[in-house]
């Protein structure tokens, strides 16, 4: 079967794209249901409560599915990567166990908060969502910048192979830390509120037009589409940081193989290695030199620059890079698009086309986030942790990866169709209030 | 006191913490298993209810003492994921599926749309979780994983095929049993605390046993851990933990409710505890001592600096939860008990 090395890579990617997309969901859910239950209380509007309440039966099952997933990737940092976690532990783990108390706080005030409706005050049980929100983003800032270190490796000291003069801030706060940090946590925001917007997008193609589906449809979008541009420029910083000090990342995203003053923007096109160039693009005449530098004559360097066993496989990464940014702006364009109609005709009658539109943008924020995620981490190769140790050299000794990646991928198959199943038949846009709750009058 | 020792500390009374909470979860899933008798569903149902609101905050002790060990600890941390690449890589799957299990049927029952099989895998890997962990632990204690120069050389299995690592996984599920037994006898009444008051003591009498064989079985198959525990030490320690056990089987025998949970928590932080002990100053019997196996110093101060700072916030956080939470789940009840649950 595979090496350990291969099936670790493999293993390890599946795990993490798996762990994403429903942390995703966990720093994003909570806002919306701090803003829901928020409107709520201070409209008295019933609908939002409501709107909240569904909304947490969901963040409930999907935290513990982001808890379960998130285990397993503590595990296999071990159990895949000891040789990397041995070198790199006692240098990120004090960043992991910040990120243990951010669980910690999440956990206990989603246990609150989800079991909580009958038992604390509204506004105490609203109060719950501030501490949930705030703990899942620091989660994402603690664990992203443990991702950023393996980017831009500072505060230590490497002699004769071992480590020394750690500095936990210099490690936290690294150079790759600001964009890294901004960028992949707003990136949960953008793709929970057009995931939640999706839902009722559907529901009033469906024909149910009700002032729930309608209510429901603005919050989501609204949060998405303050996101969306932020999440665009802080990208935009983002590469910017990388062709300055991960060349060859940033060549590799771009396609670029040779060293250009006044490099073209390349848009999709066919990157053929064997060539070495981007064929087929739509290119723009030295924008990538400007984008990358703020000058149209600036300088490039192209992936046939760097030592060759120093750079990663283009292909991996250019793809996803050039999905993520289409990506980002067909979100952007949907959320224009909702926000100039509902402006001009001061209310929510979004046509069908944009109902469509809106459907086809559900996913998008997901699949932006893999891609994106895609381009930093293949991108980073050959290194695990950049121009210090190999990914080779991280691996575990043990030989037995490839039943691991066996069994974690059938697992993970088993879990996504048990969820298919529950969620397949939930139906959070029918507003139909039940006896329990009284209070809850029904609006038509 | 040096810092790594106290950063062990820090890893030991996380593994306490994790048995006395997160024990008590997986000890739901073995009496969701073995539920018998006129009352069976109910009792599936109250243990149901206890869990909901709080098995996610439990399960997160795991992962404090997996990122204590990555920072004080990386060099065992990597020895340890080595040498039991194969128990933990169970274990972890118990928790896949346990928590899975569990969040799909809260779902299920809370939006009528129950799915089959998930009470079963639940059960299973509930009991298979903690059984791995044992035989884990019970490596470490036992003697048999091999280092050296740095790297792990015992293979996939020997450290853990041992009679002592066995005995080991029987103590941590009659551990996560007797626990779970207990707690409920404090959150039910009538019929169905009895119910859960004969669970208790019977895991009680099995867990006194297997301990008692465990120790018999050090004497041959772990030798070091044997040597160890006979320091006079481990012996005040176990001796605590007997008599923690003999109030356990007062308490409940009297029905002195409000102290059961106690009691019983604290008989199973006695137990590890005397683990613990016999084990110093080792981190892995018989060759890694704490300080070979510890992060430089600088990384243990942040990170011991940190812990209080970071309790400040979680201590009266958990404590709300668990205040919050802490009523008669008993389903034949709950309909007239202060707030009903969701469902
Ligand atoms: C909603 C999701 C989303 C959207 C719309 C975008 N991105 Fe992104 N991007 C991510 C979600 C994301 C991410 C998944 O969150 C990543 C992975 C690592 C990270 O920190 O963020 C990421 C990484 C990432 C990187 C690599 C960072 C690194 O390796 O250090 C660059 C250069 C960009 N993005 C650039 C962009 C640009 C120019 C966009 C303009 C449209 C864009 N992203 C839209
Ligand atoms: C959650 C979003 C993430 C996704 C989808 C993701 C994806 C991937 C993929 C596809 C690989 C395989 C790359 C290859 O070997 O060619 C990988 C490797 C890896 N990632 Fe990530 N990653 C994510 C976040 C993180 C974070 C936050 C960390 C650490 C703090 C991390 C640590 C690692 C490690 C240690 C490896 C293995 C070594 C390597 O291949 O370089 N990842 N990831
Ligand atoms: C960028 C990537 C990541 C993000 C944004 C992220 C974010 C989160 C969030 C918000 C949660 C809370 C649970 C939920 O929302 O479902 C969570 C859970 C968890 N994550 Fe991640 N995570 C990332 C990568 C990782 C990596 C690389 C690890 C492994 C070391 C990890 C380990 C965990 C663990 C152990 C949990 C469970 C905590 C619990 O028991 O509550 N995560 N993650």
């Amino acid at each position: 079967m595979f090496d350990t090395v291969t099936s670790a890579r493999a293993l390890m990617g599946l795990s993490l794209a798996f762990h994403i997309g429903f942390t995703a969901l966990g720093i994003g859910l909570p806002l919306l249901l701090l803003l829901a239950e928020g409107i709520g209380l201070k409209t008295g509007n019933p609908l939002y409560r409501e709107m909240a309440r569904r909304w947490s039966r969901v963040a409930a099952l999907l935290f513990a599915v982001g808890a379960v997933s998130g285990t397993v990737l503590s595990f296999e940092f071990g159990l895949l990567w000891s040789r990397w976690m041995e070198f790199s532990g006692e240098i990120i783990g004090f960043t992991f166990a910040l990120e243990g108390f951010a669980f910690f706080t999440e956990a206990i005030f989603l246990g609150i908060y989800i079991y909580g409706w009958e038992r604390l005050s509204p506004v105490a049980h609203w109060l719950c969502t501030i501490p949930i929100t705030v703990a899942s983003a620091f989660s994402a800032f603690f664990v992203i910048s443990a991702n950023a270190w393996m980017n831009q490796p500072r505060g230590f000291e490497l002699v004769n192979g071992q480590v020394s003069d750690i500095n936990p801030w210099r490690v936290m706060f690294n150079p790759a830390t600001p964009y890294q940090t901004t960028h992949g946590t707003l990136a949960a925001y953008v793709a929970a509120g057009f995931a939640v917007a999706g839902v009722y997008a559907w529901a009033m193609l469906r024909g149910d037009r009700s002032e729930y589906n309608r209510r429901a449809l603005v919050l989501a979008l609204a949060v998405a589409a303050v996101a969306t541009p932020l999440q665009i420029v802080s990208g935009d910083l983002s590469a910017r940081f990388l062709a300055r000090n991960q060349p060859q990342k940033f060549a590799a995203m771009e396609g670029q193989f040779k060293t250009e003053k006044g490099a073209p923007l390349r848009i999709g096109g066919w990157v053929d290695v064997n060539a070495r160039e981007t064929r087929y693009a739509i290119e723009i005449p030295k924008a990538l030199s400007f984008l990358g530098y703020e000058d149209f004559n600036a300088e490039v360097r192209g992936l046939d620059d760097f030592a060759q066993d120093e750079i990663p496989e283009p292909r991996l990464v250019h793809y996803p890079f050039q999905v993520m940014v289409a990506a980002g702006f067909f979100m952007l364009f949907v959320a224009a698009w909702f926000f100039v109609n509902l402006w001009r005709t001061r209310s929510v009658r979004p046509g069908r086309w944009l109902l469509y539109a809106i459907l086809a943008a559900s996913p998008m924020g997901f699949i932006a986030i893999e891609a994106g995620w895609f381009v930093t981490e293949f991108g980073r190769q050959p290194w695990i942790v950049w121009q210090v140790m190999r990914t080779s050299e991280g691996a575990t000794p043990r030989e037995g990866v490839w039943v691991l990646l066996i069994v974690f991928s059938l697992a993970y198959a088993a879990l996504t169709a048990g969820l298919l199943m529950l969620l397949l038949r939930w139906r959070p846009h029918l507003f139909e209030p039940r006896r329990r709750f009284p209070e809850v009058p029904r609006v038509t | 006191m040096s810092l790594e020792i106290l950063a062990a500390g820090v890893v030991m009374a996380g593994l306490i913490a994790y048995a006395m909470f997160g024990g008590a979860d997986f000890g739901g899933g073995v009496w969701t298993a073995l539920a018998s008798g006129p009352r069976g569903a109910r009792q599936r149902e109250a243990i149901f209810q206890a869990m909901g609101p709080v098995w996610e905050t439990n399960h997160v002790w795991l992962i404090l003492v997996l990122v204590t060990l990555w920072t004080a600890f990386p060099t065992a941390f990597a020895y340890l994921f080595t040498a039991l690449f194969v128990p933990l890589s169970i274990a972890l799957l118990g928790i896949v599926f346990r928590g899975a299990a569990f969040a799909y049927r809260h779902f299920g029952a809370s939006e009528g749309t129950e799915l089959p099989a998930t009470g079963l895998v639940f059960s299973v890997a509930s009991i298979l979780t903690p059984l791995f962990m044992g035989f884990a632990i019970g490596a470490v204690a036992g003697g048999r994983i091999e280092v050296e120069d740095g790297n792990v050389v015992s293979g996939y299995v020997s450290p853990w095929v041992q009679p002592f690592a066995l005995a080991c996984g029987l103590i941590a599920v009659a551990i996560c049993g007797f626990l779970t037994a207990c707690y409920m006898t404090a959150r039910t009444d009538g019929a169905l605390r009895e119910d859960f008051r004969r669970r208790a003591l019977a895991s009680s009498v099995v867990l006194g046993g297997l301990t008692t064989a465990a120790i018999a079985i050090a004497y041959w198959n772990a030798e070091a851990f044997w040597d160890r525990l006979s320091a006079p030490g481990p012996i005040v320690v176990m001796l605590l933990a007997v008599a923690g056990g003999i109030a356990s089987l007062i308490v409940l025998w009297r029905g002195l409710w409000p102290l059961v949970p106690p009691v019983a928590a604290g008989t199973v932080a006695l137990v590890i505890a005397a683990w613990g002990a016999a084990q110093y100053p080792y981190f892995i019997l018989p060759s890694e001592r704490i300080s070979d196996v510890a992060a430089n110093d600088t990384t243990l101060r942040f990170f011991l600096v940190a812990l209080p700072i970071g309790s400040l916030i979680l201590v009266p956080s958990l404590v709300l939860l668990y205040w919050t939470f802490s009523e008669n789940t008993d389903p034949a009840r709950r309909t007239t008990a202060r707030g009903r649950a969701q469902r």
